[in-house]
């Protein structure tokens, strides 16, 4: 039987928690997140000033790449054989991750070389992904986090599933491999979650799985997979010319405003629990409750 | 319930109040461990005997009504406060135990800025004194990562230390005075004074007791001028860390005190640093503080001796404020890590000794060979020296392993156990100290003999002498 050929993209981000309030400046940062100086493509001093916090992987990538294993690892006692690969554009700071992938047992793990800062390009990033599928032409299954930041629309999966022409499902929560071309899929839509029967090839955007985080390799994994090779690919050997694509695509972050999300707090006050449960009740409970 | 738990809680409803006296089934679980089975606790699998009830107190009279009670009647007495406990310290390892907790004793009693100390009850946590010494241009210089969740009992029954320990000291150098309840009930003061000569210093059978001596009430700490705007945070990448070492060691030998003084391993610095550092390298970092005259004198000594060690290369500042302002655990970061452990089966354990600059790198890389060949699934094992003196430093060691195999009930005998007994038996062998800062608990207490060696007299002696009849936390510091 044919093997499903997963591919997951994902994208390395800065930890935007990390960032300290009075970081939150706009026109500090010099664009590529790797290092200011290297970035600049899309005007530099256009955003957040973020190469001083530590790098992570989106949450929902990271749901992406642990539910492949999971289809993999419930595949695997079947019949349907499941091959793994991933994928990242960025600069030397995603190659840590793809090594922990390979250790994990990602077969292929491919890097799309570039500094530049791609955070308000969806499009450019939908070509680069959409290119290297077809070249490789090894692709059953592309799964994507639904979208990778506080700055990122959740529009990749959608443009990468247009260029492609495939079926693109987001939001979505599990995935089961069926056969060597189909998929259950389950999905949340406005009223609740869908579950549907897809058949390959076809998009999937990743969205609020159960399945949150990445397992971890041993040290041991680590060390059986040193020096597996990572492939390196550039937008020239895709067709891509992305700085003149970002230069056509170019944002500036104009404002930011923060939202503030406190709520007064009020410490209920009485003699004992009794005491205090009942003043919570009849000042803050009682008139919401008449209010249904 | 049996009739002596039912008689427990009787006699502590009548000290307390019916309300103080929790006895709900799943509090009572959680009530008898702390992190130390924090993975039991996830997994929602309690293996240690259920205490009887948690009693609140809120007062050093009810303390001492309580412990009175227990002390009569042979009951094994928990002090708790913030509860961040690492290494079983707040385990009830005996059936029908009480744990007494002072988080309720939750008032600051005095900031003087003049005499610049600060006196507050037991379940103050440090962030709320911190806070409100901070709105008179203060600090109390303790900055333990665990800041916004522990209290000043707690702090002090376990020797804790701060992030910013080389220029301010442990705990133990911050106390003055204090107040302590005795089991028999005997309420004790020290007085707040300078210093004294009037025979030994009894601060120090108090601080460190970990619940084992006395339930403390009440902390007087020094207090020392905030400036921040002075702070100057250096960093460096070194190529081993035998010569970080070194670097700390001159730094503090030729008479400077940073507040912070760290030396990060390659794989313990990958999981902060990895956005700026190359793989493979270790990392140093200070922070000079004070007066700005200091600050700067501090800075530029640093500079100059690190300048000596040509493979040290200085990265940028703004990457070691910006990292030094996301280090402290408040309940999120808690709750992130529970989420985490659940999912993946990866947990994160750490141990932390000490010993002088002639043994800590031998204690550093035998204890590491030893975890990473003797033990299985760890995902990465590392550390750092954070606590620099002028004869030593301490290393504390990081490592994270999976769980698999076995049921949550078993991950304290597999893994974390058996790397305790390589780090201590590395740490003894080099003639280090098996702690220092978690507090022994009862993790560590197979090795305290052999950690005291002849001086075991003393410890015994104290408890002997102060709680004669075993009821302070059976099993801590002194094994059962
Ligand atoms: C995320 C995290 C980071 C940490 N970072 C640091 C750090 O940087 N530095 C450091 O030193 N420690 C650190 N710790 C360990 C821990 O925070 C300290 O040991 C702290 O001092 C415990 O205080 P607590 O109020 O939480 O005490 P608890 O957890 O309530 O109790 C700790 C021990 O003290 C005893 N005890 C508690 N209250 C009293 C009392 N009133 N009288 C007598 N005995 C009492 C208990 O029986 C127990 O043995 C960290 C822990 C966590 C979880």
């Amino acid at each position: 039987m044919n093997a499903v050929r997963i591919l997951v993209c994902f994208k390395v981000t800065p930890d935007y928690e990390a960032l300290r309030e009075a970081d939150w400046v706009a026109g500090e940062g010099g664009g590529a997140h790797g290092s200011g100086a290297a970035g600049g493509g899309t005007g530099a001093a256009s955003r957040v000033e973020t190469r001083y916090v530590p790098r992570i992987l989106d949450c929902f990538d990271e749901s992406a790449l642990e539910m492949a294993l999971r289809m993999r690892e419930a595949a695997a006692g079947g019949t349907v054989p499941v091959e793994l690969g991933a994928i990242s554009i960025g600069g030397k700071e995603v190659e840590r991750h793809l090594k922990t992938l390979q250790a994990l047992g990602y077969e292929r793990v491919t890097r799309v070389d570039t500094d530049a800062d791609l955070d308000f390009a969806p499009t450019v990033t939908a070509s680069i992904i959409a290119r290297y599928v077809e070249n490789t032409n090894n692709t059953d299954l592309l799964m994507l986090g639904w979208r990778s930041g506080p700055h990122d629309g959740g529009t990749v999966p959608f443009l990468v599933a247009e260029e492609l022409g495939w079926p693109c499902l987001t939001q979505v929560t599990e995935v089961v491999v069926l056969s060597s071309d189909r998929v259950r899929v389950a999905h949340v839509v406005d009223d609740g979650v869908l579950r549907v029967t897809v058949r390959l090839p076809c998009v999937l955007g990743v969205g609020n799985a159960v399945v949150a985080r990445l397992r971890v390799p041993t040290l041991t994994d680590r060390l059986a997979q040193r020096g597996a090779p990572v492939e390196r690919v550039q937008g020239g050997d895709l067709g891509i010319d992305v700085a003149a694509e970002l230069a056509r695509e170019a944002s500036v972050l104009a404002d930011l405003e923060v939202i503030r999300r406190d709520r007064p707090g009020v410490i209920v006050g009485g003699e004992s629990p009794r005491e205090k449960a009942q003043t919570l009740f009849d000042s803050c409970l009682k008139s919401m409750i008449e209010k249904l | 319930m049996s009739l002596r738990r039912a008689t427990i809680v009787e006699g502590l409803q009548h000290i307390l109040g019916a309300d103080s006296v929790v006895t709900d089934e799943r509090i009572l679980k959680e009530s008898s461990i702390d992190r130390f089975r924090m993975f039991e606790d996830i997994h929602g699998v309690y293996t240690q005997p259920i205490p009887a009830a948690v009693a609140m107190a809120r007062s050093t009279e009810q303390v001492a009504g309580v412990l009175r009670f227990a002390n009569e009647h042979g009951i094994n007495v928990v002090a708790r406060t913030g509860r961040t406990a690492t290494e079983g310290g707040l385990e009830t390892a005996v059936p029908d135990s009480v744990v007494l907790d002072g988080s309720g004793m939750n008032q600051i009693l005095a900031i003087d800025a003049y005499n610049m100390q600060a006196t507050c009850q037991c379940g103050v946590p440090l962030q709320v004194l911190e806070d409100r010494v901070r709105e008179h241009g203060l600090t109390t210089g303790h900055s333990p990562q665990s800041k916004p969740l522990a209290h000043m009992g707690g702090l002090t029954a376990t020797r804790s230390i701060g992030q910013l320990s080389t220029l301010y000291g442990g705990i133990e150098d911050m106390i003055v005075g204090l107040e302590a309840v005795f089991p028999d009930g005997t309420v004790t003061r020290i007085k707040n004074v300078p210093r004294r000569a009037v025979g030994p210093d009894i601060r120090h059978v108090i601080i460190g007791n970990e619940g084992t001596l006395c339930y403390i009430t009440e902390v007087t700490v020094k207090l020392f001028p905030y400036l921040p705007e002075n702070n100057i945070f250096l960093g460096y990448t070194v190529d081993t860390m035998k010569t970080g070492f070194e670097v700390l060691r001159e730094v503090m030998v030729n008479g400077y005190r940073p507040s912070v003084a760290r030396l990060y391993d390659p794989a313990d610095g990958a999981y902060h640093f990895a956005h700026f550092v190359p793989e493979g390298l270790s990392v140093l970092i200070f922070v000079a503080e004070g007066p700005a005259g200091i600050a700067k004198a501090t800075a530029e000594g640093i500079e100059a001796i690190v300048a000596q060690h040509p493979e040290c290369r200085q990265v940028e500042s703004r990457y070691i404020s910006t990292w030094f302002a996301d280090l402290n655990w408040g309940p999120d970061k808690i709750a992130r890590e529970r989420e985490d452990i659940l999912q993946t089966g990866n947990i994160n354990r750490t141990t932390e000794v000490s010993g002088d600059w002639g043994c800590i790198n031998d204690i550093y890389e035998n204890a590491l060979r030893r975890i990473i060949e003797e033990i299985p699934d760890i995902t990465m094992a590392g550390g750092h020296s954070s606590h620099s003196y002028i004869n030593g430093t301490n290393m504390y060691f990081n490592y994270f392993y999976n769980v698999v195999d076995c049921g949550p009930e078993e991950e304290v005998t597999k893994y974390h156990t058996p790397i305790n007994r390589i780090i201590c038996e590395e740490t003894l062998r080099y003639g280090g100290a098996i702690v220092h800062h978690h507090g022994l608990g009862k993790a560590r207490t197979p090795w305290v003999r052999d950690e005291y060696g002849s001086s075991y007299y003393i410890l015994e002696g104290l408890k002997r002498a102060f709680d004669p009849k075993g009821i302070m936390n059976k099993g801590t510091i002194i094994p059962a």
